[in-house]
């Protein structure tokens, strides 16, 4: 079956329109995963002891269960309690959620993996804690967390497309409406996988410059 | 507070998580042949196979599932091919996990060291000789953490096949909230009997990692 071109290139407007909304949901997404992962990382590695309980409950909940049925939660179930959020806000919110989670265990893992000799040696030195972590550990930390947070903005890239379950108009979406309107299912999902392609292709094209831009050698 | 609405429609969901199991369980028995042969291929095929392989993997790592679902549920009717719905859901995911589970097997077969390798052809050993008895008994105790946190991921993904219409522990939920109106009560449900199977999966796999690590 020969492709029509035509088709994709008169419908590249309507493409574009969902790009923009993928592009920003992602973007808004993996910021407040970044920041929210951040929070949970630290309540995770707390010296108080409940903190760390809570913190750990929460990672293990998010993880546990489908980020689809916690955007269903959040839309169906705040609609109904009479204060409604849009589609977009609540995938934002799901996304959010569930992947600071998942950051917030690769923060952990990032600062876990510098040697307790390090964080010794510091201290021996007469630095603060906040010293130590600030100067020692974390710009040792960033460097290794690199490569498995784009992993997880890839991911996030990727569970942007379920908004489409809940009636926001991204590009998954517009791809099915495009289909449905005018069966030219093969343009329309080979366009919509290229465009993925390179949204996914730009983040871990970036995070392998950045590895080698700060890599550290030992 | 008795959560009513949930309790009357317990039985329904649980067999709809019924359904998510038998889907979880087929996709997971498919993406691991795929997998392993995946990974073969690409530790020791030739080049144009691998090749191959690293297309595959490109494009599963870059492209959302739910793309590759609405791609099978809308082309393959016009293509001729009529499947049944529930082994075209087995069929994809199974497809598309074989992709990570390639990875895992792939990083246990190169994790042994080389001299492992050098010591069998050394005894006059062939590929297929050293790989049986050298290589697979260790890569899969190797493999075993993360191929139980792989399929976690598997049986959440499930959920995706209710978006394009396919019964099972999601759809079930959503159904459920349109008769009686409580979203909280009824997706709580759901996401819980999804954290009742993940996460005895992910404890498992702690399990499996800790037991590995007296091995060594």
């Amino acid at each position: 079956m020969p492709l029509d071109l035509n088709f994709i290139v008169r419908n590249l407007p309507l493409f574009g329109r969902g790009l923009i909304v993928t592009v920003e949901l992602s973007l808004l997404a993996i910021g407040l995963a970044m920041a929210w992962g951040l929070v949970v990382a630290f309540g995770r590695m707390a010296r108080v002891r409940w903190l760390r309980t809570v913190a750990g409950a929460y990672i293990e909940l998010v993880r546990d269960t489908p980020v689809l049925v916690q955007m269903y939660f959040i839309y169906f179930g705040f609609s109904m309690a009479g204060f409604g959020m849009s589609g977009f806000l609540s995938g934002l919110l799901a996304l959010s959620l569930q992947n600071g989670g998942y950051i917030a265990e690769i923060y952990r893992a990032g600062i876990e993996s510098i040697s307790v000799k390090q964080v010794e040696g510091g201290k021996a030195l007469g630095m603060s804690r906040w010293d130590v972590m600030s100067i020692v550990v974390l710009p040792q930390a960033l460097v290794r967390v690199i490569s498995p947070l784009a992993n997880q903005f890839i991911v996030i890239i990727k569970d942007t497309s379920l908004v489409s379950a809940i009636a926001v108009a991204e590009l998954t979406q517009i791809g099915k409406l495009l289909t449905e309107r005018s069966a030219a299912s093969y343009e329309v999902f080979l366009t919509i996988a290229v465009l993925y392609l390179m949204m996914t292709g730009i983040v871990s094209g970036l995070s392998r410059l950045a590895e080698r831009q700060f890599a550290i050698y030992h | 507070m008795i959560p009513q609405a949930l309790l009357r429609n317990a039985l329904y969901l649980l067999r709809g998580a019924e359904f998510t199991v038998l889907l979880s369980a087929g996709s997971i028995v498919l993406s691991t042949v795929v997998g392993a042969i995946v990974a073969l291929s690409h530790a020791f095929g030739p080049t144009p196979l691998r090749i191959l392989v690293e297309l595959y993997l490109f494009l599963v790592r870059g492209i959302p599932l739910l793309i590759l679902l609405f791609a099978m549920y809308y082309m393959l009717p016009y293509a001729g091919i009529d499947l049944n719905p529930i082994a075209g859901g087995i069929l994809v995911i199974g497809i598309y996990y074989g992709a990570f589970m390639s990875q895992v097997f792939r990083a246990a077969i190169l994790s042994l060291p080389k001299s492992q390798w050098d010591a069998a052809r050394g005894l006059g050993m062939r590929l297929p000789l050293i790989l049986q008895i050298v290589v697979f008994p260790q890569a899969f105790r190797i493999a075993a953490p993360p191929f139980v946190n792989t399929c976690m991921q598997l049986v959440k993904s499930t959920s995706l096949v209710s978006i394009i219409g396919l019964w099972e522990l999601t759809m079930a939920g959503r159904e459920a909230v349109e008769r009686t109106l409580a979203p909280f009560q009824i997706f709580a449900g759901v996401a819980l009997i999804y954290f009742c199977i993940c996460f005895s999966l992910a404890s498992y796999g702690r399990y499996l990692e800790k037991r590995m690590q007296y091995v060594h």
